[in-house]
């Protein structure tokens, strides 16, 4: 990333009849940047990917790439490139067809345009497939060949639109990386819209949280995971509890709480959230407590409760846990290390909590 | 065997009778064309060729075939583009007025056939049209575009969008994504659409017959021999290939609907 910004997204918004689409979007990329919007379908992720690439025209704000205003700019002129959801691979074309299709206008010689579509093709692992027909490629290779068709046009900036929904849970994780390696070594910004959280995160520099029109929150993985900037981001990355709390003390840039059935506790402040009061929300990660049989010693808090639940996911066990003055069962997910940690309903248990994992979310009435 | 034929013993023979009353008296012209005798009636008395072998020499024939052609070419080409748009617009967009724009482009199929024939008659002399070939056409292009826009609409249903926003995203100009990637994937349904609105109009009857002035097509032609019993034998072998003619036509024309679905599911796989 060098810091310079290649899309810059002011004031958009998009308005069908009545209904609002997307609303006061504000967005900067800087360049090289791997960047995820992400949100429930219907969120106004797409519509926004669509005003990028010049499909639509926002009903306001200015859409600026590379510096330049993108107003009256169609598709076909941007220096954008889309990979779509279907892939849309030309039935009646050839892969080296489908792949120099945008080269046709690019004034290359014939000799040129081969050597591009060699480089293409080699970029995503398909050399040599310049022959085959559009029908005899597998799901996989239908992807990268659409990343090869847009990635020859040697775009600013590479759209892509759920590229991973239509590929099976294997070929989906193996495809991440692939992605992943493939936006370094090109070095263009990737702006990849998913509803799937574990692709923006495994993938992505930042992500942008999309809810009902309106960016929730933009930041780095780690981040977003560590702070969420309300109840919704917190809920939709990753599991969380939510317990009630009060606020105590305000010491330096931390805050002392009273969380229900754990206790005091000294954590870290949130700067992302809207506000604060006495009456506080924390979020705790499941995987960031603790659960045992024995009262355990080093944890900043403990409660004992009584084991209501246990889902078997394979690589980890969640068992939901019914504490005294909690409203709601806390969950709890272990890793499976074959059954070392073994709880059955009616258990009695402690789970305990270290004070860095606690996550402030603002005020109670916010949320 | 189904359940239904199971509880019903007689659908089988109630299926078979239905059929063989339906398409029985269409297989007799040819039967007949064949026959030796002048008289249509069993026992054929022998077979021959010669009827077939007259129908060349017939010059007033020849001009109504010729004029056959002029007019279902010039239908098919004209109800075929004007259906492409109307069926790209129909699936791709949404627009006020689009229900009833489409019932009125399908109402053709729907109405008498006699009350559209007087009505353009009427509607032509009015504007100081004359009754000729290039009436008949445009009475059979509105004839005929209800067939164009069906076949054509179920091969854009059958198109992913994206297809043609590929190419454009990928620098294409808008006619440029229409010749490149639009026409060849419909490609099949065009043809379809082609054969199937030429059929109609070449076997279109009563319009042809009210629009036509002194150019008969085939059909009129053929109407107007009917009535001399001498000629018969002539009109059988003339109809038995007009409608082995059309017969053809059709199952060209579903072949071709079939690959446009199998082109468009192939996209979308």
């Amino acid at each position: 990333m060098t810091g310079r910004s290649m899309i810059e997204l002011i004031g958009i918004e998009k308005r069908y009849h009545s209904f609002q689409a997307l609303a006061d979007l504000n967005l900067t990329l800087q360049e090289g940047e791997f960047f995820s919007l992400l949100g429930p379908s219907g969120c106004g992720k797409t519509t926004a990917l669509r005003i990028i690439a010049g499909f639509l025209e926002p009903t306001a704000g200015i859409v600026r790439i590379a510096g330049q205003d993108m107003q009256g700019v169609p598709a076909n002129r941007r220096p954008t490139n889309m990979v779509f959801q279907s892939y849309a691979i030309f039935p009646h074309l050839n892969v080296g067809d489908n792949v120099g299709f945008g080269l046709s206008r690019s004034g290359l010689s014939r000799r040129q345009r081969k050597a591009r579509i060699e480089e293409a093709l080699a970029m995503v692992a398909l050399e040599g497939f310049e022959d085959r027909h559009a029908d005899a490629l597998s799901g996989g290779q239908r992807q990268r060949v659409a990343l090869a068709r847009a990635l020859v046009m040697q775009p600013k900036v590479l759209l892509l639109d759920e590229p991973l929904s239509a590929l099976d849970k294997k070929l989906r994780e193996s495809m991440q990386f692939e992605l992943r390696r493939l936006q370094q070594s090109v070095g263009i910004n990737f702006v990849m819209v998913t509803h799937d959280q574990y692709e923006a995160m495994t993938m992505s520099d930042r992500i942008g949280v999309m809810f009902d029109g309106r960016l929730a929150q933009v930041d780095t993985p780690t981040q977003l995971y560590a702070f969420p900037a309300n109840r919704k981001v917190a809920a939709f990355i990753g599991g969380m509890n939510f317990l009630p709390a009060q606020l105590v003390g305000e010491p330096a840039g931390r805050l002392e709480v009273m969380v229900a059935g754990l206790g005091g506790l000294d954590i870290a402040r949130n700067q992302g959230v809207a506000r604060h009061d006495r009456e506080l929300v924390v979020g705790l990660r499941p995987e960031q407590l603790h659960i045992s049989r024995d009262e355990p010693a080093g944890f900043d808090a403990r409660a004992q409760g009584t084991v209501t639940d246990a889902a078997f996911y394979g690589e980890t066990v969640h068992y939901h846990v019914e504490i005294a003055g909690v409203p709601e069962p806390v969950v709890v997910s272990v890793p499976n290390h074959f059954h070392t940690v073994d709880f059955k309903r009616g258990d009695r248990v402690w789970i305990a909590a270290q004070g860095a994992s606690v996550i402030d979310l603002g005020a109670r009435t916010d949320n | 065997m189904t359940r239904l034929s199971r509880l019903m013993p007689g659908l089988r023979a109630y299926v078979l009778l239905y059929l063989v009353f339906l398409y029985l008296p269409v297989l007799l012209i040819p039967l007949f064309s064949f026959n030796d005798g002048t008289v249509v009636a069993f026992p054929i008395t022998g077979l021959t060729l010669q009827w077939y072998g007259q129908l060349a020499s017939e010059d007033a024939l020849l001009r109504s075939l010729r004029n056959s052609f002029i007019v279902a070419g010039a239908t098919a080409v004209f109800s075929t583009m004007l259906g492409l748009f109307a069926a790209r617009a129909y699936v791709r967009n949404r627009f006020r007025g689009q229900r009833w724009s489409e019932g009125l482009v399908m109402l053709p199929l729907v109405t008498p056939v006699i009350i559209v024939a007087s009505a353009m008659l009427t509607l032509f002399m009015l504007i100081g049209l004359r009754p000729s070939l290039a009436t008949v056409v445009l009475g059979h292009t509105f004839l005929t575009l209800p067939f164009a826009v069906a076949i054509l609409k179920s091969a854009f249903e059958e198109f992913d969008p994206s297809l043609e926003e590929a190419a454009y995203d990928l620098g294409e100009t808008v006619p440029g994504t229409f010749r490149r990637v639009t026409l060849p994937i419909v490609a099949p349904g065009i043809v379809a659409s082609l054969l199937v609105t030429f059929t109609v109009s070449f076997d279109e009857f009563v319009l042809a017959f009210f629009l036509s002035g002194d150019r008969p097509t085939l059909p009129v032609y053929i109407w107007s021999q009917i009535r001399f019993p001498a000629r018969l034998p002539n009109t059988l072998a003339l109809g038995s290939l007009l409608l082995g003619f059309s017969v053809l036509l059709l199952i060209l024309a579903e072949y071709f609907r079939r690959k446009t679905r199998r082109i468009a599911a192939d996209a979308k796989r």
